[in-house]
């Protein structure tokens, strides 16, 4: 009789734990907005597939670093990421190979975010651009060269090439003082031959927001996802339109091969793409839209990578070019610029 | 009741650390010290080592000059003010690190403390650029750590005994004589403690030089950072972190050998 209550009590046990038990997707994010992204974007997810998101945050270093370590059983199902890094992935044949006909928005992206690695690994679903933000009252900035012009001497920071922004604007610096292509020696010369009168390659975009608060720096490249921190100031920031144009860089969403969670990362991923919620992360101006259909305010567009128009004519670096010169830039670097 | 403790220490510290370490002494699995000999081949490495170096005997230096000063002032107190200003040097050990460093690059600013100062007092037209350079890292050390200095310095006066200063001035010595032959031999202790504590701190202090130095003044913490979390390169972190293990125990043993001679 004992054994049998034991039985019972134990099948009821087991039975109840498979009627709550949910669906869980395990995704690896970008640590930054996390509170804004779980009410945009996580919790209603969460309530439309009854499923547990699992949200892994850490740098794309670190987080690579999980995927590849776990490349025969992986812990991810699915990333967010820049291009680059999800080139550097998939050339390790770590990514899956999308199915485009299950992301029902996949129309409705931007050209530019439809194959960004050219093997169909990855969607981007944000832009970025970057330019020169800078001091109204204090300098005139017109073309990235002028970073480089004896009055700004002394008060320009520029990104350190170790980060995503530092790239970008050595492929902008290139095309100011008329160079081509990515081979980037003689502005790292350039710019090696001025490094005293550079403040600070700087490596966040919030450490450079503090030096141009307290005056130190007055002209800096830097993320157009980072504008908010001075467009709110009392000082009297100006975001450049140089004569070269703007650059800037695209984020995408990847999924890991042989996850075994594919269906629910795609609808995932579907939802993300959607109109709906690109539009509720834009309005919290988390981050900028890959999908065309979103129309947000002016006030709103204001502080996002916005717009057919611009995105279209942003200078971008292919992903294959920056893996592929990155550790050459970075050994110049070291060697004319940091010394 | 120890063996435990040093199982457990040998297993989940000593054993995961070594094994990282030994990285740095393979190359294609064969034992070698090719990855050091590559590593003080680069122009940049050996720079920042020596920068390294230099800063952290800079600190170790002005914070015993300083500290012996400081603690022969507090210890000769009245007992009730010399527990008020030992209050004091102990107080920033209780702020934490990051908010002093922060500090420092508000008082070192353009419109900064000391800038305001030296444009007022017309030492200067223009604002000095102080961040960014080695002389705010060694300021941002200094602060950090000279309170350790300090206080093992204190330590060892108040075991002092209390009349071999005026006894040597009495067989006439000159204040030098006095520190030189009296104190130092018998506060060297304290000085050995301070030192390695100091010189330690200031070498493998993270957070200081990365803001007040950033990328233009590497050292050889922010270069081990910028291995493991840029170029995902644990071979070399692993190198950098064996010199700074060794520059520790070096200069322990340096300074006991010092304090023996």
């Amino acid at each position: 009789m004992k054994r049998t209550l034991v039985a019972v009590s134990a099948a009821l046990l087991f039975a109840s734990t498979a009627v709550v038990a949910k669906d869980k997707l395990t995704i690896s994010v970008y640590s930054f907005a996390q509170d804004a992204y779980k009410k945009a974007l996580y919790e209603p997810f969460e309530e439309i597939c009854n499923c547990d998101l699992v949200i892994e945050t850490g740098n794309s270093v670190e987080r690579m670093a999980k995927i590849e370590a776990n490349a025969a059983n992986p812990v991810i199902d699915m990333a967010v990421i820049s291009s680059h890094d999800a080139l550097a992935l998939s050339r390790k044949g770590l990514l899956q190979t999308l199915d485009t006909s299950k992301l029902s928005s996949f129309d409705d992206l931007y050209e530019a975010a439809k194959n960004p690695l050219g093997d169909n690994t990855a969607v981007g679903y944000t832009f970025y651009a970057s330019s020169i933000v800078y001091r109204s009252d204090l300098v005139d900035i017109k073309s990235w060269a002028d970073l480089l012009k004896p009055e700004v001497a002394g008060r320009v920071a520029l990104p350190n090439i170790t980060g995503t922004q530092g790239p970008l604007t050595l492929h902008m610096l290139s095309k100011a003082l008329g160079h081509e292509g990515i081979e980037f020696s003689a502005t790292i010369d350039a710019i090696g031959e001025k490094a005293d009168d550079i403040v600070t390659f700087y490596s966040r975009s919030s450490e450079l927001a503090q030096l141009m608060q307290q005056e130190e720096v007055i002209a800096a490249p830097v993320g157009r996802f980072a504008w908010s921190r001075f467009s709110g100031s009392d000082l009297p920031f100006k975001w450049a339109e140089p004569a070269e144009g703007q650059t800037g860089g695209m984020n995408v969403m990847l999924m890991t091969k042989g996850n075994g969670n594919e269906e629910l990362a795609y609808k995932f991923m579907d939802y993300w793409l959607s109109a709906e919620v690109q539009t509720r992360v834009a309005m919290a101006k988390i981050d900028s839209p890959a999908n065309m259909k979103v129309e947000v305010p002016e006030d709103i567009a204001d502080s996002l990578t916005y717009g057919a128009e611009l995105i279209n004519s942003l200078n971008m670096i292919s992903p294959a070019d920056i893996i592929d010169n990155r550790d050459g830039w970075v050994e110049q670097w070291n060697n004319k610029v940091i010394k | 009741m120890v063996l435990p403790a040093a199982v457990f220490t040998a297993a989940l510290f000593l054993l995961p650390v070594g094994i990282l370490l030994s990285e740095g002494f393979k190359v294609g699995g064969e034992w070698t010290l090719a990855g050091y000999a590559d590593f003080f081949s680069k122009p940049l490495n050996r720079t920042v080592f020596f920068r390294t170096l230099k800063l952290g005997l800079l600190v170790a230096l002005v914070s015993a000059i300083v500290g012996y000063a400081s603690a022969f002032c507090i210890v000769n107190l009245e007992p009730k003010q010399r527990g008020r200003i030992f209050g004091l040097v102990i107080l920033p050990l209780m702020i934490s690190p990051v908010a002093r460093t922060y500090a420092w690059i508000v008082i070192l600013g353009r419109t900064g403390i000391v800038n305001d100062a030296i444009v007022g007092l017309g030492l200067s037209d223009t604002p000095i650029r102080f961040l960014f350079t080695e002389t705010a890292v060694f300021l941002g050390l200094l602060q950090l750590f000279m309170p350790l200095m300090i206080i093992s310095l204190i330590s060892s006066m108040e075991n002092l005994p209390k009349d071999v200063i005026p006894a040597a001035r009495v067989l006439g010595a000159s204040w030098l004589q006095v520190f030189t032959r009296v104190i130092l031999p018998l506060t060297r202790e304290g000085l050995v403690l301070g030192g390695t504590l100091v010189f330690t701190g200031a070498l493998t202090a993270y957070i200081t030089p990365a803001i007040l130095g950033g990328s233009k003044v590497l050292m050889l913490e922010t270069l081990l950072y910028q291995k493991v979390n840029v170029s995902n390169d644990f071979v070399s972190a692993g190198i950098i972190a064996t010199i700074l293990i060794v520059m520790c125990f070096g200069a322990n043993v340096v300074l006991r050998r010092i304090a023996k001679a």
